[in-house]
């Protein structure tokens, strides 16, 4: 209530001819985006701030993990990056739980890089791709609920498969094959996934009621072990779009 | 309040002057009824203190918090010139021109966040001097408990005023709103967070609950304009700024269209980079600004707004705001 006491010098509400009552409104904006670039002048006292923080970061983070044979892109309906953390998923998750696992899903939103260029990936660069201490988590579904939860990711532009192979229409999922083979309603299938989209995460509440078999591991940990398991062979980590996901014509 | 009183009244008088020597209000006709605010603002940051490594990827050298601190201190300072001229003139150095704001998700994204749960980013904002900042879904990612203890480094308040957080550990540990004097300006912040269901796991989230943003808002505004006699509401969000797949869902637009009282809605979550700020009719007609500067700290942004007095009676008319030029540096 101050501001409506402030009482103005008496020419200054002659000028106006009106009560002192007043205030004040937006009238005009202008707007800038500044890009904000190590180019820049650094503040001094912020990077000394930032430096014992970082020092311990980078040295447990700087070591090189694998080796990226082409810039990996997460891409929707689907990527090269997302097929290859797919594949990382189902490789350890069937070796991990040490039994068949018939097809394993990511939630696209999970990948947090919007790709890992061609050369180096560092044990940081892996934590920035998937920062969340989620953990694989294997689910029996039958035919009803998968296509259940196949539709709610095609509402959300198509999630990261491998052992799968399915089609957008109309935000419905369509043409569904596991293992090669269409969709069974009736049938149990092994699923593996993030135990955030299992607990109900990105609205696949279908997947709320379902039991988790848990190992307690991490996925990130799943990317670390199978991106260093190509590193051991010699390999450079490779990917390509296999049709996985797509629009129905 | 005497001082601040005198001060005010002897500003008016010396704003005119002031201002009409400042190239921005050139060409305006009532030089001595306008004053100015300049808004600083980032959202999304998700831990990234440092700038992206130089690995050929398309973000590689941006972001940083050393680099956004020290362009926050030149801007500042520039901004306080004007202001500066007025206090010297009476004697008060508690004014400043610039508001420094955040839209949420501070926290999650580097390995800085897995292994210190928030504690530099927090320490980072208090010494870029941040003013208030909101709740991201990403700031449960450590649990609440964590989010209350990494907040005893923190100089700026978060505010949120749709989040009912009794029994959890952030119980009182945030502000429905706050008031910023800013010269001759009374600006009230408030802020909206984003619903949990399905997107804050269950066990993080704890006994939050998640309040209608729109009517809370509303009530929030209606306070700050018409009760505390606020010139300018400004709304930190993070409901996101539009959902493609679904237009309806709660997110800036809708809340903009629905709202009344509310002049500027910073937003985040869905990590939008804008061409230009976006403008809305509130449900009485008024301009409302939407802004968000994409995620990572790879932008800051800055709104420049320029006030004109009015009077308390045409509080409810409709008002327009003109978004001008981008700002030249």
């Amino acid at each position: 209530m101050m501001r409506s006491l402030v009482k103005y010098p008496l020419f200054l509400c002659l000028f106006f001819a009106v009560s002192c009552d007043t205030a004040y409104q937006t009238s005009t904006v202008q707007y800038k985006d500044y890009r904000i670039s190590s180019k820049q002048p650094a503040s001094n006292e912020l990077s000394s701030m930032l430096k014992p923080y970082a020092d311990s970061v980078n040295k447990s983070m700087n070591d090189v993990v694998a080796v990226a044979g082409i810039t990996l892109e997460k891409k929707q309906p689907e990527g090269t990056l997302g097929n290859l953390l797919a594949d990382a998923m189902m490789a350890k998750a069937k070796e991990k739980f040490n039994t068949p696992v018939d097809a394993v899903f990511m939630n696209s939103g999970g990948i947090r890089l919007p790709s890992i260029p061609q050369g180096n990936i560092t044990r940081g660069k892996i934590f920035e791709l998937s920062p969340f201490d989620n953990q694989i988590v294997l689910l029996k579904l039958n035919g009803k609920i998968l296509q259940q939860f196949l539709d709610t990711t095609a509402i959300r532009g198509g999630w990261p498969t491998a052992g799968c192979v399915y089609q957008l229409k109309n935000k419905k999922a369509v043409n569904i094959t596991i293992g090669g083979q269409p969709l069974n309603e009736n049938a149990e299938y092994t699923i593996g996934m993030v135990d955030y989209v299992a607990n109900g995460g990105d609205n696949c509440d279908m997947l709320k009621p379902i039991p988790q078999q848990s190992r307690g591991y991490l996925f990130r940990d799943a990317i670390i072990e199978y991106f260093a398991d190509a590193q051991k062979q010699g390999k450079a980590l490779v990917s390509k779009i296999e049709n996985r996901v797509s629009y129905a014509e | 309040m005497q001082s601040r009183r005198k001060f005010l009244q002897q500003t008016a008088l010396a704003a005119g002057s002031l201002l009409a020597s400042n190239s921005v209000f050139a060409g305006w006709g009532e030089t001595n009824d306008v004053t100015k605010l300049t808004i600083l603002h980032t959202n999304d940051v998700h831990s990234r203190l440092e700038p992206f490594p130089m690995d050929g990827g398309r973000n590689q050298g941006l972001g940083g918090v050393a680099a956004r601190a020290e362009l926050i201190k030149t801007i500042r300072s520039e901004e306080d010139r004007v202001i500066a001229a007025y206090n010297n003139e009476n004697g008060d150095n508690s004014s400043s021109g610039v508001l420094l704001l955040d839209a949420g998700d501070i926290f999650q994204g580097t390995p800085f966040f897995n292994i210190y749960k928030g504690e530099p980013e927090i320490k980072a904002m208090s010494a870029m001097k941040y003013d208030a900042a909101t709740i991201g879904n990403h700031d449960f990612d450590a649990g609440l408990e964590n989010l209350a203890i990494q907040l005893q480094n923190a100089s700026f308040p978060l505010l949120v005023c749709n989040y009912d957080l009794s029994n959890t550990p952030m119980e009182n540990k945030t502000l429905p709103y706050k008031i910023f004097r800013k010269g001759k300006l009374k600006i009230g912040v408030t802020g909206v967070g984003i619903d949990p269901k399905g997107l804050v796991p269950d066990n993080l989230a704890g006994n939050t609950k998640y309040l209608d943003p729109v009517a809370n808002l509303n009530r929030m505004a209606n306070k700050l304009k018409r009760e505390e006699g606020c010139d300018m509401v400004i709304c930190l969000s993070h409901l996101g700024y539009k959902y493609k797949e679904n237009p309806n869902k709660m997110c800036d637009i809708v809340l903009a269209k629905e709202s009344d009282y509310v002049d500027l809605i910073i937003g985040g979550h869905t990590h939008t980079f804008m061409d230009e700020p976006d403008v809305q009719k509130n449900k009485t007609g008024s301009d409302v600004i939407i802004n968000q500067v994409g995620w990572a700290g790879i932008m800051l942004g800055r709104l420049d707004f320029e006030f004109s007095k009015m009077q308390k009676k045409n509080l409810t008319k409709s008002h327009t705001v003109t978004v001008g030029k981008k700002t030249i540096e």
